[in-house]
Order: C-alpha cells, then structure tokens, then sequence
C-alpha cells in the first residue's frame, strides 16, 4: 500500500519535457515543472519544421525547412545522432507530409522537386511518394500518388501513419489511403464524406492528440455533420490502425471559431480556444470540457495574441500558448490564468511534448 | 419590364450599364459566393511587397500581430512570403542568422540588395 503511494506519488509529480523548434536552428528544451530552458539542440541542417516522436518515445524526428533536412535526436541525451539534407545543388524538395516507419530506419514522405536548369526552374507536376533511408541518407524508392488525388498546386498531403507492423501506410486527407509500404498501392479507402456510420457524415480528422496517444491508434479530434439538419460536431476520434476501424465519440456541437481539443492524459478533461468576432474586437476563452459528461464546464477570457497555437503540458494540468512570436505562455489549467510567461528569445516554429514515461 | 427593348445606342448602353450591377467582376476572383460581403484580398493577406502592410481577413490591421515583427518568421514558414522577404532557400540563406527573435533583434535582419 505504501509502495503504491509512493508510486502514485512519483507519477503525479513527474513532468515532462516542452521541446520547441526555434529559428535559426535550434531545439529549445524547456522542464515542464520548472518553466525553464534546460538544454538547447543545435541543428546543422536548418530551421525545424515537423517533429515527430518515435513509437517508443526515445528518438525525436525533426525535418528542417530550407535542405528539406532530417535529423534525428536521442531524447534521454538530447544529442544529434543523425544529421543530414536531401536538398543537393541544383534539385530542391518540397515535403509535403511524413513519417517515419516503426523501426525508425524509413522516412516516407510526400514531396515534389524543383530542378534548376540552365535558364529556368522547373517545379514538378506532380506529387510523389518518397522512401528516405535514413542510414544512407537519400531517397531509395519512388512511387507515383493516386492520380486523381494529386491536386495541382498543393498536391498530395496529409497527417500519415503507420500500421505497427510497418506494412501499411494510413494517409489521413477528406478520405483515409491505405497504401502497401511495399509497393505504394492502395489497398482501402475509407469514405468520409458518407462513411458507413449512422447519423454522420462529412468527417473531418484534425489534429492528432498527442497527450493520450495509444500504440497502434491515432486519436485525433472530428468534426462531423448529421444528415438531416446538418449540425456540426465536434469530439474525440479513434482510429485502430491494426483492425481499421473508427471509434466515435462526440463531445458537442461546434462553432466555426474554436481550436482543436486538447486532451487530459487520464481522459476526464478536454480544453480548447474559442473566438467570438474578428479582427481588433475579438475575444479569445479558454473553453474547459468535463468528458465524462460531454459538457463545457467552464468558461475563462483571455488575452489571446493575434496568431497563435494551443498544447497542453504533459500532466494536463498546463496550458500552452505559443507561436507567432518569440514566448510561450503558461496557463494553469485549473483556474484558467496565466501562470508563467517563458522567454524563449527567438521566435518559435514547432513544438512537441514529451511526458516524462508512458 | 420586360417587354421594353433598347433600341438605340444609348439605351443599350444603359441597358448594359444596368446589367454590370448585377454581376461585379473583380480582378483575379475566387470561386462564386466564397466571400460575399467580405473584402477582396486577391493574392492573400499581402498586396505590396513589404512586410507589415499586410490586413487581416477582416480588410483591416487590428487581426495582425503587434507588433509586425512579431510574425514575420511565421508568415514566411506559413505562407512563404515569397515576395516579402529575401529568398530563403537559393540565394539568401543567412538573411536571418543574426537575428532569432525578429520582434527584439529586426535590427540584426541582414540587408539584402538584389
């Protein structure tokens, strides 16, 4: 009994770790319960752009803008342990969305080129699927996209994910790819524009969840309308990427102005930033969403920045502002005030949280 | 009114005119009924190629960050800013080695003379 107490205690004040992509080319560390920033990663291929966890929380992925660069972080140590570019002198990338495999040996990304040719550069026409591997450092394998999904302009993206067995890529768009890794045919669709599910349609995967990430789910927020009077709903959704299927749970109407939830890891709370009006008279709320009855409990004004972005701290029990800007401010998720501002003295690009163990 | 036909050359020019009130074209339009009511910013938040003199989706300036610096890197990740800003990615790599914070150290931008 005294153990478990123990346990639970150590549980409760573990924190975890905000790390923050910053311009020029860093990775700023910060201690959750500190507030503070605690290392810093220096990247030598350029600005980070996407990060990306590994399955097992140990590396971190990051793929730099100006090289289409990828970089590969050990999160215990906070050390580069694989640095390089794909960009070559006269052949840039584009990378339009990505992933890396569960073994962490493949990126597979969307991308497109663009050549520089003796009088001209010439963008390509379309999108291609890319197999980086990551020990060689290039692009082993392409393969074409679906053809009537390659959009002119912004081409073929999407959030992308992997079976955990690696042998089927998800591409989560206004319908859900199932591509083979092998050969990059696609093996299902699934509808959501009029998905087989009673009362839905017009479903919108949003962002994925990273507080409460399950192995072999991605959890994500929706947006759905009925059929009938087409009201919009928002909630939490869970796709089983092993048996494909989609579980549903709706948490309430929603409204055009509202950010993606963010999610408590034991499950029973929800936040988000709603808006009301535009431009110089808008007013940002911290919107607070007891899950366990699907109800907003609670309400709070505050003063939201012209552009910014929502997370929630590891614990759940924080709330993050940051983007467009150089700060990232710190609200207590209990009473819904900032808290702490941290000055990270460059401007932010991404972020990602890392909870101190699964 | 429909059975008034113009049949001289002013009345078809009124006839013309009246027909032009109906169905503005504005230059380089978006899809019909996409922004009704609403002004038209044709080529996204930024007509003059010059950071800081961008509107908001509202046609005025109080949407934007303040101080202007404040987003100008995340602007140029978000929308590229191809125009506004030096080019990041063939000739100008290092416009903005010195400076991390574009909101404390703008002064540190490096000048770029093309």
């Amino acid at each position: 009994m005294i153990r478990l107490f123990f346990l639970t205690a150590v549980a409760a004040a573990a924190q975890g770790t905000l790390l923050v992509g910053t311009w020029p080319h860093t990775i700023q560390v910060i201690d959750e319960s500190k507030h503070q920033i605690v290392d810093k990663i220096d990247l030598t291929t350029g600005i980070p752009g996407g990060m990306q966890l590994s399955e097992d929380r140990k590396s971190l992925y990051v793929n730099t803008i100006e090289k289409s660069g990828f970089e590969v972080v050990d999160v215990a140590t906070r050390k580069v342990t694989n640095a390089f570019a794909l960009n070559e002198p006269n052949k840039q990338y584009r990378i339009r969305g990505g992933a890396v495999d569960p073994q962490g040996k493949f990126a597979y990304i969307l991308f497109r080129t663009i050549e520089k040719k003796q009088d001209r550069f010439e963008v390509s026409k379309e999108t291609k699927f890319g197999v980086v591997d990551m020990a060689q450092k290039k692009i082993v394998r392409t393969a074409d996209v679906p053809k009537d999904e390659d959009q002119p302009g912004f081409g073929f993206g999407g959030q992308m994910r992997f079976s955990p067995d690696g042998k089927f890529l998800y591409v989560f768009r206004n319908n859900i790819f199932i591509f083979d890794t092998a050969d990059f045919k696609v093996v299902d669709k699934i509808e959501l524009a009029k998905p087989q599910i009673p009362g839905m349609q017009n479903i919108g995967i949003g962002g994925s969840l990273d507080s409460i990430q399950e192995p072999g789910m991605l959890i994500s927020v929706f947006n759905s309308q009925d059929p009938v009077v087409h009201r919009n709903i928002f909630g939490i959704a869970r796709f089983d990427l092993i048996k494909r299927t989609f579980d549903f749970t709706p948490v309430g109407p929603s409204t055009t102005g509202m950010m993606g939830l963010h999610v408590t890891p034991d499950h029973k709370k929800g936040y988000t930033v709603a808006f009301n009006g535009q431009g110089g008279t808008r007013r940002c709320e911290f919107w607070e969403f007891d899950l366990a009855s699907n109800k907003l409990a609670r309400k709070q004004e505050f003063d939201g920045r012209a552009r910014f972005s929502l997370a929630i701290s590891s614990s759940g029990k924080e709330l993050y502002i940051l983007g467009a800007g150089y700060d990232v401010e710190v609200y207590d998720a209990d009473t819904l005030r900032l808290k702490d501002t941290i000055d990270l003295h460059a401007d932010t690009t991404s972020w990602i949280v890392v909870p101190a163990s699964r | 009114m429909k059975h008034l036909r113009a049949i001289n050359q002013k009345a078809r020019r009124i006839e013309d005119f009246v027909a032009s009130q109906d169905d503005d074209v504005v230059a380089l339009q978006g899809p019909p009924g996409g922004q009704q009511n609403r002004p038209h910013v044709p080529m996204g938040c930024s007509l003059v190629f010059s950071p800081g003199w961008e509107v908001d989706s509202a046609g005025g300036t109080a949407g934007l960050c303040q101080p202007v610096e404040r987003d100008l890197y995340d602007c140029y990740i978000t929308c590229f800013w191809p125009a506004q800003v030096p080019d990041h990615l063939n000739n100008y790599p290092d416009w903005t080695a010195k400076c991390a914070a574009a909101t404390k150290d703008w002064r540190n931008i490096d000048l770029v003379f093309p």
